[in-house]
């Protein structure tokens, strides 16, 4: 069997149909089952407030106010809150538009910033500390007070109003944390495993490309997750950047939930929740990934 | 590689990167062929794509509840049957964004045509700044000079120059419960001495008289508004907004030692104001555990339905029956940006919105207050036509502390209230802050 | 010869370029027009008005910087301390197969992917002094008098929303270190067992030094995270009462853009950035230096 590395062969061995793991003799003793019901009772415990936003969700505002308030036993659960939140959030539109925008950035940020780390973890070379420093000093700035200089610099390019203008800042803005992760992670791996493939002739481009991107699949995953976690729930750059309605993202469509005086709690509760379940989806798909030992026992 | 161009690129770089922010802010004039703009605009015509015959007016609002968006929506689509060759291009902002966001919108390239905004200091701001477009040839034109009150006109004026449209207004007043007034035998007070009897008659029977929800500091700022305006007099109040009497006036301490002090002191407001807002704040009314709320007629976007049987308000009670009556009543409106690119077709969208027609229509379906005076009244609630009753009687209508005043002075203000609350004997160093502050703001060349 | 070494010489250069230029054009600009923008008045439309240094003058004497520096020192110790190392346990615990493992994980991470709004009202709730759950809680369980007001009270309003923040950051925190402990070579810790170690050794001893690189990554996040903090505060508190839970952020924001001061707010904001400066370049040259050379 063909066990070198390859990222055409670690895919195939991710997709592949895992063994099923023994997950029947998970319980061999008494401690284990006790251990596991504590964690279940933890991770109950964890997401409580969760637990409590679903529950307002299926209350009107106007229960919770009539029974005493979001603790109280509620004397109807309703559906509502989330039709209107679809609705009057606009989901329906904006929902395309939020993937529009944060997959082609996630792509580009892991690659760009993957790109970078390579470099960064694999040569010495002037600037190499100065432009590590200035990725993460990008980060070291409340996002607010970009908010202006990056407003006109988009108008000025002619981007204001478009997609690209936030796609290209959100790579942009995520390259300085992404990049460090990368190069962080990349000196994990051992340097036997690059020089080798050095020595055989391979151009650098090819090691990057081959050899060192399925290895670094756990932190690619990591990043995903998180990455796909901030962009697609970022509201302030869509607000700034944008302007026609088409275009929103459904963090702008929920922020009209809003209103100016008063808003109905349980229509935005319900929006939040209904705004989590793809990123929730994301981080359990790319949960595979998160596998001690994979890649690198495949070194032997 | 040697260190020496390496740094210069370096350098060079930073230094128009610099050369580029310090520039004036981008503000053309881009010069339209003719009216129709073809590529930039998504025309939210369904199915049709992008319309190229049509000319279009950009509006933003700030309106995001659901009823004045609904009414919104059905004004638009109606204007829009009536101009059939204009698209508006609408979007609506959450109002708190919208505060930040505008300066954004209207140094834009393309900004927004016509825009909602608030009266008073808010408006003054842009105003001065020449930022809002002079229509003081719609309002000739569409005879507002006649229809609108004189207060609302000299409300929109700066210099001679009309710049605002102002459209809806809205009351504040003591709402109560009245089940639990009728069950502790209180008529609703109408002076201050009827006011804090009926307090005490609350809190001896377990009820806290008054609910407030200070985590937006704003609604402390209506009773230093009525506080004050009761207490000092309206020409008072306003000159203190404008900076032109002094924090540590010992008429302005008065009003906090003398009788908001006073009702802290003596348990008429629940226990920690600061951590609730509006609605949960109306909760303890719901409940019965509080019975009034000094608050603006929206509160009706909280209440209960179920309940509307249940609640009214009473005017602020009158402290001192020789000082004239003075009123909040912010008001609502429109207006053009300076820059805007359709200026033909935002003054039309502006009359048709500052028309008797729209404003029946927008009074009608929110139970706001029109200002045209050419509106129908009569088929105005009970309510309604007392909060218009009060106002109309008023001697002076204020647009609420943080419209009156500049924004700075206006947090400064509050945050101070909430101070004050927390502790009420540290007042006069709060009003010393408050004055440096004033000093500082009005009298300080800018 | 010449041609290969240079080609090996300017690849790191290539690998960088597009991203370096994209960084450059969209965030180092910016960043760098606020470092001008401190040095002016300006209310964000006129041109801006070259003050030189005094925003930085007032900035020291004014008392609201002072509570903000404080409250981000607060939220620095809570946030390297707590959630590191409880995102560190529970990657290791949760770092192997059982019943649901995925489900559990993306419960401890969801915290974070809930919007802030409802994250800060649900707390809200939870806090209120009258109705919430906290304060139900404890009364029903005969603690009575540690009902307080979470929200209200000037002197725990700032802990009550770190806590909030360090209930987010875990789930972050553990994802990092999942990923980290996924490059773990299982051998080293065999070896390790084969050797004598007990489990709590070989954690101590091979696992934690071989994930010092993401312990660096979560420090240092947590750190520039801690110090720019804006959104929990915003949502939950604006930084009142009376600025007690005020921070750095949100006292920028403010002052930027409700009370159009954008110079006095980027000043703001290039204080906050050079304290951020300091402690990494202290704490990276440090971590740089001992880095592990394969």
């Amino acid at each position: 069997m063909d066990r070198s590395i390859t990222t055409t062969n670690t895919i195939r061995m991710l997709f592949s149909k895992k063994p099923k793991g023994d997950k029947t003799g998970f319980f061999t003793s008494p401690k284990r089952v006790l251990a596991y019901i504590a964690l279940i009772l933890f991770t109950l415990l964890w997401i409580t407030p969760i637990l409590i936003a679903i529950g307002t969700s299926l209350r009107t505002y106007s229960d919770i106010l009539l029974q005493g308030g979001p603790f109280s036993m509620p004397a109807e659960l309703v559906l509502t809150n989330y039709r209107v939140a679809w609705e009057r959030g606009g989901l329906s539109h904006y929902l395309p538009n939020s993937f529009i925008i944060t997959i082609p950035a996630l792509f580009l940020t892991l690659f760009l910033s993957s790109l970078s780390a390579f470099a960064l973890a694999r040569f010495r070379f002037r600037g190499a500390r100065l432009i590590l420093v200035m990725f993460l000093a990008g980060n070291m700035l409340p996002p607010q007070v970009l908010m202006l200089p990056v407003f006109r610099l988009t108008d000025a390019l002619g981007l204001y109003d478009t997609y690209w203008a936030l796609i290209l800042f959100h790579t942009a803005f995520q390259l300085g944390f992404c990049t460090f992760v990368f190069r962080n992670y990349m000196r994990t791996i051992p340097n036997e495993m690059l020089e080798s493939a050095r020595i055989d002739g391979c151009g650098e481009f090819r090691i990057y490309w081959q050899i060192m991107l399925p290895l670094i699949l756990p932190a690619m995953a990591a990043l995903a997750t998180l990455e796909f976690t901030w962009i697609f729930n970022n509201y302030l750059w869509a607000i700034i950047l944008l302007r026609s309605d088409s275009l929103k993202p459904i963090t702008a469509g929920l922020a009209v939930l809003q209103g100016q005086y008063v808003t109905d709690w349980s229509v935005i509760i319900a929006g939040a929740l209904m705004a989590s379940i793809p990123t929730l989806l994301v981080f359990v798909f790319l949960q595979r990934y998160f596998l001690s030992g994979l890649t690198l026992g495949s070194y032997k | 590689m040697k260190h020496k161009p390496y740094a210069i690129l370096v350098i060079v770089t930073m230094l128009l990167l610099l050369a580029a922010c310090a520039a004036e802010p981008i503000i053309e004039t881009v010069e339209v062929p003719g009216e129709t703009i073809v590529e930039t605009v998504e025309v939210e015509v369904p199915g049709e794509g992008v319309v190229s015959e049509k000319s279009i007016v950009i509006y933003n609002s700030y309106q995001t509840d659901p009823d004045p968006i609904a009414a919104e929506k059905h004004l638009i689509s109606l204007f829009e049957e009536q101009n059939p060759d204009i698209d508006v291009v609408q979007s609506n902002i959450p109002s708190e964004d919208y505060k930040q966001a505008i300066r954004a919108y209207l140094t834009a390239s393309t900004p927004p045509d016509v825009l909602t905004w608030f009266a008073g200091n808010r408006a003054r701001f842009f105003i001065d700044k020449g930022q809002i477009m002079s229509i003081s040839d719609v309002w000739e034109s569409e005879g507002w000079n006649e229809d609108y009150p004189a207060g609302f006109k000299a409300l929109s004026t700066v210099d001679g120059e009309q710049y605002f449209l102002p459209t809806s207004y809205y009351w504040w007043g003591v709402y109560y419960r009245i089940s639990i007034f009728e069950e502790n035998g209180i008529e609703p007070p109408q002076t201050w001495d009827d006011l804090m009897a009926a307090c005490e008659t609350l809190k001896s029977n377990g009820v806290t008289p008054f609910t407030i929800g200070t985590k937006a500091p704003w609604p402390a700022a209506g009773w230093f508004d009525y506080l004050n305006m009761r207490v000092n007099g309206p020409e008072f109040h306003v000159n203190l907004m404008l900076g032109r009497e002094s924090y540590t006036d010992p008429r302005v301490e008065t009003v906090f030692t003398d009788y908001w002090a006073p009702m802290i002191e003596n348990g008429y407001f629940i226990d920690n104001p600061s951590a609730y807002t509006v609605p949960e704040a109306v909760q303890f009314m719901v409940d019965g555990k509080a019975a009034m709320f000094l608050m603006g007629a929206f509160i009706h976007n909280v209440w209960p339905e179920e309940l509307n049987d249940d609640i009214a308000f009473f005017q602020f009670p009158i402290i001192d029956s020789s000082v004239p009556v003075g009123e909040d009543a912010p008001t609502d409106g429109f207006f053009i940006a300076a820059n805007a690119q359709h200026t033909e077709e935002a003054k039309a969208l502006l009359a048709f919105l500052g028309s008797a027609e729209s404003q029946q229509y927008f009074a009608d379906e929110l139970g706001r207050l029109p200002v045209h005076s050419g509106v129908d009244t009569s088929g105005f609630t009970a309510e309604q036509q007392q909060g218009i009753e009060m106002l109309q009687g008023a001697d002076y209508v204020a647009q609420f502390f943080d419209r009156d005043t500049t924004p700075e002075m206006a947090t400064e203000g509050m945050n101070g209230m909430i101070e004050f609350w927390d502790n009420p004997d540290s007042i006069s160093s709060i009003l010393e802050r408050l004055e440096t502050t004033r000093v500082e703001l009005f009298e300080t060349e800018e | 010869m010449s041609r290969a070494k240079l080609t090996s010489q300017l690849t790191p250069y290539l690998f960088l370029i597009i991203p370096v230029l994209l960084f450059v054009i969209w965030i180092v600009g910016p960043m760098l027009c606020t470092f001008y923008y401190s040095m002016t008045r300006w209310d964000g439309f006129s041109a801006p008005e070259f003050i030189g240094f005094s925003n930085f003058g007032k900035l020291l004497k004014d008392p609201v910087f002072l509570i903000s520096l404080k409250n981000n020192l607060k939220w620095v110790i809570a946030f390297i301390t707590v959630p590191v190392a409880s995102g560190l346990g529970l990657a290791v615990a949760l770092n192997r197969e059982f019943p649901g493992e995925r489900y559990i994980k993306a419960a401890i991470f969801a915290p974070l992917v809930f919007s802030m709004v409802a994250t800060g009202l649900i707390w809200s709730w939870i806090y209120n002094p009258e109705y919430g759950l906290l304060n139900q809680v404890l009364t029903l369980i005969g603690l009575e008098q540690f009902a307080m007001g979470w929200l209200s009270n000037k002197d725990l309003v700032m802990w009550s929303i770190i806590f909030v923040a360090v209930w987010r950051q875990v789930g972050y925190v553990m994802v990092l270190y999942l990923a980290g402990l996924s490059g773990v070579d299982p051998t080293l810790l065999d070896a390790s067992k084969v050797d004598g170690c007990n489990r709590w050794q070989t954690f101590r001893n091979v696992t934690l030094p071989l994930l010092s690189p993401i312990t660096v990554v979560v420090v240092i996040v947590s750190v520039i995270d801690s110090l720019r903090a804006f959104d929990l505060v915003s949502v939950m508190t604006r930084g009142g009462p009376y600025n007690s839970s005020s921070v750095l952020a949100n006292f920028m924001y403010i002052e930027s853009f409700h009370n159009y001061k954008m110079g006095y707010g980027a000043a703001i904001a290039v204080v906050l950035f050079l304290i951020t400066l300091v402690f990494i370049i202290f704490y990276l040259t440090r971590v740089l230096q001992n880095e592990l050379e394969y």
